[in-house]
């Protein structure tokens, strides 16, 4: 029997591991990942949520719209990134600090 | 539940009116990308013309709402006086970032720009209109990918490349943290609606440490578009590598929508008597205190005007929080603050980007002597940063001491410590910033260099727009009134 319970575990979890890729900052596309991670274990979570909430469906709803938005946020991300390339010849958030006080 | 779809349709047709200003919008971006596809080759500055007329529209039928006090969407859509005000600056400080883009950016533009920024202000517009987690996380992402772009679009140096970077993965992971927090809010409650006592009922009897997650990932989100302390550090490096014209929308427009939004959830939020209203204030107060402090202190070692700028904002927005603070049921104080920081920023960042064409450099030690040779420019300059600073005769003491009075009176009903440190803490701040922003009048007059090359200004328009910006913060400063009058009218 899996309940809402092994749900969340799960959904905490992957966001620990999208968490994880972030902080570790090793590649700017990694990072990127890890914000995936990070959207789909809430979009997890809203969507089991969703199951108690019969009457109008405001997470499976919500889940339909962060995936739209998290989409359009990464593609913009990889632009961005591939940019960056253009100019550093490099994508390791480390090497690139031009910008600091 | 069964609702038959004829009601539905009917509830969103019925609906539609108060959609006007958002609809008309949504067809200026269309119309904008069309025009920078087909037309703008042939008509140069065309899609600029297009922004601006449907800017222009949307003020006119803002105008219209303003009366209007309604909710609709099945209360996903609120429009009140609150959010209309909000809305007409938004839309005051978009025609004038149109015509900057416009004049500063000839050679590099096809257009497109504009219907980014269309794109942002409908985001900006939805965070003024809602009560509800959907439309706030849409609104607010809408807005911070349309940033990411602006602050990445003219990308011409390194610099510019690395400050879109850090933005976009800065504001990604904020807006990750955010939902995930949602989602928490919403299995615990039941409710996506921040205003609905279903909700409010759901996180009084959660238990604590879930309930402290939760509002703390999302406040992460609303932190990271208001840039208060902690999640301020993208915004020096972003304010410094971002195009001049791009650094203005940024440190005005995102600011007004997210924090009409964080207004509305604040005195719902704090509004009882349970752990989480607590947490809610507690947290207002912390970070109120926490970005006044850092801004103003971090602003007196930079050496970049648009550092110093991005530290100021900081502070500002440690002291607009302290005006959500003090809102009760009287928003003027709060909406004048809002004017004036918007109207001081605009001028600010007209006249860095005058001085940036002629010297080439944004660095506080290239104004050396200048102040001489452009005695208009710099008299305006230093008019605006005594207001920025809060001396009178401007808008800025204006503004400062409404909010100054408002959290005395809190203080008084309340007398509880940690209001008067805010209290204590803002005119503290406020000597400080005497200090850095006097640095430019000191460089620029006192200051003496051997024959510097200025080069000559392209465009003059620019500069009485922010010459007229410049005489409304005195005016408004002289006469409060005719701003107070018309918001409570």
């Amino acid at each position: 029997m899996i309940t809402i319970t092994h749900f969340l575990v799960v959904s905490a979890v992957i966001f620990c591991i999208g968490l994880y890729a972030v902080l570790a900052k090793r590649n700017a596309i990694m990072i990127l990942v890890g914000i995936e991670l990070m959207i789909n274990a809430s979009i997890l979570n809203f969507v089991a949520f969703s199951r108690y909430d019969k009457v109008n469906y405001g997470g499976q709803v919500f889940a339909l719209f962060a995936i739209v938005l998290a989409a359009a946020a990464v593609a913009v991300g990889l632009a961005i990134i591939l940019n960056v390339y253009k100019y550093y010849k490099t994508i390791n958030p480390a090497n690139i600090n031009e910008l600091k006080d | 539940m069964n609702v038959s779809i004829t009601d539905i349709l009917d509830q969103i047709i019925a609906s539609l009116p108060l959609f006007r200003p958002e609809l008309l919008l949504i067809v200026g971006f269309i119309a904008s990308i069309c025009s920078a596809l087909f037309v703008e080759k042939r008509l140069k500055n065309f899609t600029s013309g297009v922004y601006l007329s449907t800017i222009v529209l949307s003020i006119y039928f803002l105008c219209a709402q303003l009366t209007t006090s309604a909710t609709g969407f099945s209360g996903m859509w609120i429009v009140d006086k609150l959010s209309t005000y909000a809305r007409l600056i938004i839309a005051f400080a978009a025609a004038i970032i149109g015509l900057f883009i416009q004049q500063r950016h000839k050679q590099d533009n096809n257009g497109d720009v504009y219907s980014v920024l269309l794109a942002a202000i409908l985001g900006m517009n939805v965070l003024c209109n809602s009560s509800n987690w959907m439309l706030a996380f849409i609104g607010i992402e809408m807005v911070s990918i349309a940033s990411y772009v602006l602050v990445g679009y003219f990308s011409k140096q390194k610099k510019q490349a690395e400050a879109a970077m850090k933005y976009a993965l800065f504001g990604s992971v904020c807006a990750a943290i955010m939902l995930y927090g949602l989602s928490l809010i919403y299995g615990l409650t039941g409710s996506l609606d921040f205003q609905s006592p279903q909700q409010l009922q759901g996180l009084m009897v959660a238990p604590e440490p879930i309930v402290t997650i939760a509002l703390l990932f999302v406040f992460v989100g609303i932190g990271f578009k208001l840039s208060f302390v902690p999640f301020h550090v993208w915004s020096p490096d972003v304010y410094e590598g971002a195009p001049t014209a791009i650094t203005a929308f940024l440190s005005t427009i995102p600011k007004i929508g997210a924090l009409i939004l964080f207004t509305r959830l604040y005195t719902v939020w704090s509004s009882t008597a349970f752990y989480f209203s607590d947490l809610t204030s507690g947290f207002l107060l912390f970070v109120s205190i926490a970005s006044m402090l850092v801004g103003n202190l971090a602003a007196l070692r930079q050496k970049d005007i648009k550092r110093l700028m991005a530290y100021s904002s900081i502070g500002h927005t440690g002291f607009l929080l302290m005006a959500v603070f003090a809102y009760q049921d009287a928003f003027q104080y709060l909406l004048f603050y809002i004017v004036a920081y918007v109207l001081m920023n605009l001028a600010t960042f007209i006249f860095i980007d005058a001085l940036e064409e002629r010297t080439g450099s944004t660095a506080l030690s290239s104004y050396a002597g200048l102040g001489r040779k452009m005695p208009v420019l710099f008299t305006a300059f230093t008019l605006v940063a005594v207001s920025l600073i809060g001396l009178p005769p401007t808008m800025g003491f204006m503004g400062k001491l409404m909010i100054f009075s408002a959290v005395f009176d809190t203080y008084q009903m309340a007398d509880e410590g940690i209001v008067l440190l805010l209290l204590v803490v803002g005119a503290l701040t406020a000597v400080i910033s005497l200090f850095y922003y006097f640095r430019i009048p000191f460089y620029a007059f006192l200051r003496n260099t051997e024959s510097l090359q200025i080069g000559v200004a392209k465009s003059q328009i620019l500069l009485w727009v922010g010459y007229l910006l410049t005489a409304f913060v005195i005016l408004l400063g002289l006469f409060p009134g005719l701003l107070l009058n018309l918001i409570t009218a």
